[in-house]
């Protein structure tokens, strides 16, 4: 028999094989942690201990032509909570919810939202006043884990001048944050929505500066590492220039109002541009009704946003001027007239014979004149002036009888179906009408795919299908005014940096020369300075004593009253300025639209202002 | 014995790697909290238990081991009292109520518990002469420790109740237990497991540990950010560590207990996979001296102390190392002559000082 003693020998080695497997096992684990795995932690120790603090850039700010300030920056400031805040997060919140005027939710949201630093603080509410921000560092023990920030918020010295044309700035939506993240975006940032302030960008925001700060496990910043001071954006000069924005602005809305007092109660929107024909710089555009950016600063609440996408408002953040297309009724009829002198069809001595009721296409198909008694016996130049609808329907029918579509050419000659390239987003093409584009339209409808006699007529006169932006007519007027060039309309003129250097001049472009003989220019352009001498805008601007050249418009659209427009250039010997004027539901162009561009040009020109009386006028 | 033979017969080895265990850990004390608020004060008190636990180790490893035989009756009661006592004096801290103040320190009756018990299973397990095949000498055992580990487990205090079912165990495989006896405890602790998983016994903290230990990433913020900020600063050592007081995971306090429960992470971060190594070492070198211990005792008394310790010792290595480094679940298990606390540094010291007895006597 072995002694106990021995008994347990083989037992101890048992005991030992599992030591041997423990510190196997440790010694393995640790070789992978620390040798095989160790850059990824280093890596992660890296990112625990270090935290990159950004500080946002001073927005570029933008002046008119003459360097009065149109969007300028100042300091606001905003309460933020930590969103990792302990203890009393409910009493904060609530607390918070009351002295802001934030609902709960509203604050439990932006607490939730992803931000590129979970940590850190979220902004509550943005340009909070005074009183606010001081009660609060009063009562700081009830606020534990606020914070107030300052930030830059956008100012508008001129209230909503010029709305369409700036744009208004909002925080980055996550699909935005997507596109951008590359560029350097964080969500939270503000951007651009619409406007300049979308279009210029990436010009506009500067470089965020920041510090790599090392923090402790309870992100307390033990120190700076390295900081780098944020790059201001661009400072942006547009081609607007702020007098004549106001008047314009102001001229449209009276415009509105005056188709109101000719009973067209349905009146509620209109565009209005004015450019420099002679390099396609916009000095003033303006879309009715406007909204005030100032609303969207520190955010906008959903009430706000709410009412301004709501029918009875008629949609103010719409810029009609670029972003619709419309009818443009006889002020197309220029197009018509030289489309038709260049392809030969006429010539400025045709006559026609207008009876008030038009039956070339057959008595079927009869078409009637604004003027149903007729016109009689009358050329050409008569018919522009008098606006004709006659002398125009036989010109569209002389275009259908060809077989070509010379019409359509000359039209997308001027612009017309294609984006002008205007620096402003989200233009509207508009839609010049052809075969093809019938045929595509009614797919689904085979027995509507035929191009007609009617259309070529109705596209004659600027009805149809035919649709263009108030933008598009304006730059079709510019290119007639300076002799056939046709230029990309834009509202920037130049960058500067910081510093107030002139950084970047943006030059005019020139889009396309168009082949247009002088001679059929000159008819044109004798016939429009006509129209306000002694045609259809006669009322409107007798006594004016600069010469101007212009075309009315009443556009008829199915269901609605017509829409009334005016566009025309200043002085008619030497063109500078083109006035446009759209008033949807305005009645007639003569009546409505004319006076404003009136109105403006006698701002321009320093000329003491009337307004013309008792103006109804049934011409187009 | 007189003292000068006594002097000449000590496991120079064992001593000399305690001694660096110690002097190492309380370097790492040291390091782990010199930027906390209460600058030195960590590193003096455990200046002074090191102090304390050598002296203690002294005493044991003087003391004839071999007359413990005589108080067992005395040494099991009193340890009873002490645990009970806790629920009366005791001093509660994170839900757990486990000291009892004895002026400034905090006395842990639980850490002193695992000695006592080692002392006095060994002394009834000898008395088996190396078989344990009787049902009741298997009963008799776990009743032993089953009343102190009630106890301990009320406090609650998870971590030492585990180390001491541990030492159960391993005094049992070395006393001479059936592997077939072995076994059938074990599946019964399994199965003891799985109800309390079943009934939902365990504390909700408890719980999310151990989902957290199968999947690390589930709730990095919370109960998984121990461990996560662990395995980061050990693994961020690499190699040869970032240097002694420069672990920035130690340094800015992203490290949870890391001058107790986690000194490792600071050694890791610090001092890297060599420093890792030069610990794993020593501690191999005590195991392996152990077991040599338990080997070469005069008799089963000593043998069994001596593995007790040594089951100890390597349980508490594994499971505290284990967590650290992401192989085993969060168990409030410290590290041997490592970890910051009087109670523990005492308790590891005089159970080397008893094997230092046990060696000195291995000759009759």
């Amino acid at each position: 028999m072995t002694r106990p003693i021995e008994r347990i020998q083989l037992r101890l080695v048992l005991l030992s094989a599992v030591a041997l497997v423990v510190f196997v096992s440790l010694l393995g684990r640790l070789w992978f942690l620390q040798v095989l795995a160790g850059d990824k932690y280093a890596e992660l120790a890296e990112g625990n201990r270090i935290r990159l603090i950004l500080v946002d850039a001073p927005r570029g700010i933008i002046y008119d032509r003459n360097g009065h300030v149109l969007v300028g920056n100042r300091p606001s400031l905003t309460v933020s909570l930590d969103p990792s805040l302990n203890g009393d997060k409910r009493g904060v919140i609530e607390r918070l919810s009351k002295i802001l005027g934030v609902t709960l939710r509203e604050v439990e949201e932006k607490l939730q939202e992803k931000t590129a630093d979970p940590l850190k603080p979220r902004a509550i509410k943005r340009d909070v006043d005074m009183q606010t921000i001081t009660y609060i560092k009063e009562h700081q023990p009830d606020f534990p884990g606020v914070t107030i920030e300052v930030e830059f918020a956008r100012e508008y010295p001129n209230g909503g001048l010029a709305a369409h044309v700036l744009g208004y700035l909002g925080e980055l939506s996550e699909e935005e944050f997507e596109k951008k993240e590359k560029e350097g975006y964080i969500l939270g940032d503000v951007i651009g929505k619409t406007g300049v302030e979308k279009e210029y960008e990436s010009l506009l925001r500067g470089e965020k500066g920041g510090r790599h700060v090392e923090v402790d496990a309870t992100g307390r910043v033990l120190r700076v590492l390295n900081s780098k001071d944020p790059i201001p954006g661009h400072n942006l000069i547009l081609t607007i220039d702020r007098d004549i924005q106001l008047a314009t602005e102001m001229a449209l809305a009276e415009a509105v109002q005056s188709a109101h007092k000719q009973r067209y109660s349905k009146a509620a929107a209109g565009a209005a541009v004015v450019m420099d024909a002679t390099n396609g710089e916009i000095l003033a555009l303006t879309s009715h009704p406007t909204y005030d950016p100032r609303v969207f600063i520190g955010g906008i609440s959903k009430e706000q946003w709410l009412a301004l996408n709501d029918e009875a408002s008629h949609y103010p953040l719409i810029n009609r001027a670029t972003m619709c297309s419309y009818a443009p009724g006889s002020t197309f009829k220029p197009i018509t007239g030289i489309a038709g002198l260049a392809e030969g069809l006429i010539s400025p001595r045709s006559v026609f014979d207008c009876r008030g009721r038009w039956t070339g296409m057959g008595e079927h198909w009869a078409k009637f004149c604004w003027k149903r008694s007729g016109h009689g016996r009358i050329d050409f130049d008569l018919g522009v002036v008098e606006s004709c609808d006659v002398v125009f329907y036989e010109i569209g029918y002389k275009f259908y009888k060809t077989g070509q579509e010379g019409l359509q050419k000359w039209a997308r000659e001027f612009g017309l179906g294609s984006l002008t390239g205007v620096d402003l987003p989200s233009e509207a093409r508009g839609r010049v009408p052809d075969k093809a584009w019938k045929k595509e339209w009614n797919k689904d409808n085979p027995r509507n795919q035929i191009w007609l006699p009617g259309d070529t007529v109705n596209l004659a006169i600027g009805q149809g299908d035919l649709l263009v932006t108030p933008l598009q007519m304006a730059n079709v007027f510019a290119t007639i005014a300076n002799g056939g060039t046709l230029y990309r309309p834009r509202a920037a003129k130049s960058l500067s940096a910081g510093s107030g250097k002139v950084a970047h001049e943006f030059d005019s472009q020139v889009v396309d020369r168009l082949e247009l003989s002088p001679d059929i220019l000159r008819t044109l352009r004798e016939d429009l300075e006509r129209v306000v001498t002694q045609g259809t805008a006669k009322r409107a601007f007798a006594g004016f004593p600069i010469p101007v050249a212009g075309k009315t418009g009443t556009a008829e659209v199915r269901g609605k009253d017509d829409f009334a427009w005016f566009v025309c250039y200043a002085p008619a010997n030497n063109p500078k300025y083109v006035i446009l004027v759209m008033v949807e539901q305005g009645g007639h162009g003569g009546s409505t639209a004319a006076p404003a561009a009136r109105q403006i040009l006698s701002h321009i020109y320093g000329v003491p202002f009337e307004v013309p009386s008792g103006l109804v006028d049934p011409s187009r | 014995m007189d003292l000068f033979k006594l002097v000449r017969r000590v496991d120079l080895v064992l001593a000399l790697t305690i001694l660096a265990l110690v002097s190492y850990g309380t370097l790492m004390v040291y390091s782990a909290t010199r930027a906390d608020a209460g600058g030195l004060l960590f590193l003096r008190k455990q200046v002074i238990w090191v102090i304390l636990g050598f002296v203690a180790m002294a005493g044991a490893a003087i003391f004839n081991y071999n007359r413990l035989r005589h108080y067992t009756t005395f040494i099991y009661l009193f340890n009873l009292a002490l645990l009970i006592a806790v629920f009366f004096v005791g001093y509660s801290t994170l839900g757990a109520r486990r000291w009892i103040p004895i002026g400034p320190f905090n006395f842990q009756p639980s850490e002193f518990a695992k000695v006592f018990l080692i002392i006095v299973l060994a002394a009834f397990l000898a008395t088996r002469r190396g078989e344990v095949t009787r049902a009741i000498d298997l009963f008799l055992a776990v009743a032993l420790v089953s009343i102190p580990l009630f106890l301990i487990f009320l406090q609650p205090d998870l971590g030492t109740a585990l180390v001491i079912m541990m030492i159960l165990l391993g005094m049992l495989l070395v006393g001479g237990i059936k592997i077939r006896h072995l076994l059938m405890i074990i599946a019964v602790g399994l199965l003891i497991c799985l109800l309390v998983f079943q009934f939902n016994l365990l504390k909700e903290y408890q719980m999310k540990r151990l989902m957290v230990f199968l999947n690390p990433n589930l709730d990095p913020l919370g109960a998984g950010y121990n461990l996560l900020q662990s395995k980061i600063a050990v693994g961020s050592g690499q190699l040869l560590g970032k240097g002694l007081f420069s672990g920035t995971q130690t340094r800015l306090q992203f490290i949870p207990s890391r001058h107790t429960d986690f000194i490792f992470a600071v050694v890791g971060e610090e001092l890297g996979f060599v420093g890792g190594v030069v610990l794993l070492i020593l501690y191999f070198i005590a195991i392996s001296r152990g077991i040599r211990i338990a080997t070469t005792a005069r008799d089963m008394f000593g043998a069994l102390i001596a593995a007790g310790v040594v089951s100890m010792w390597l349980f508490q290595i594994f499971v505290n190392l284990g967590m650290t480094i992401g192989i085993m679940p969060i168990a409030g298990i410290p590290l041997p002559f490592f970890s910051y606390g009087g109670s523990s540094m005492m308790t590891h010291l005089i159970a080397a000082g008893l094997l230092l007895s046990v060696y000195a006597r291995r000759f009759k």
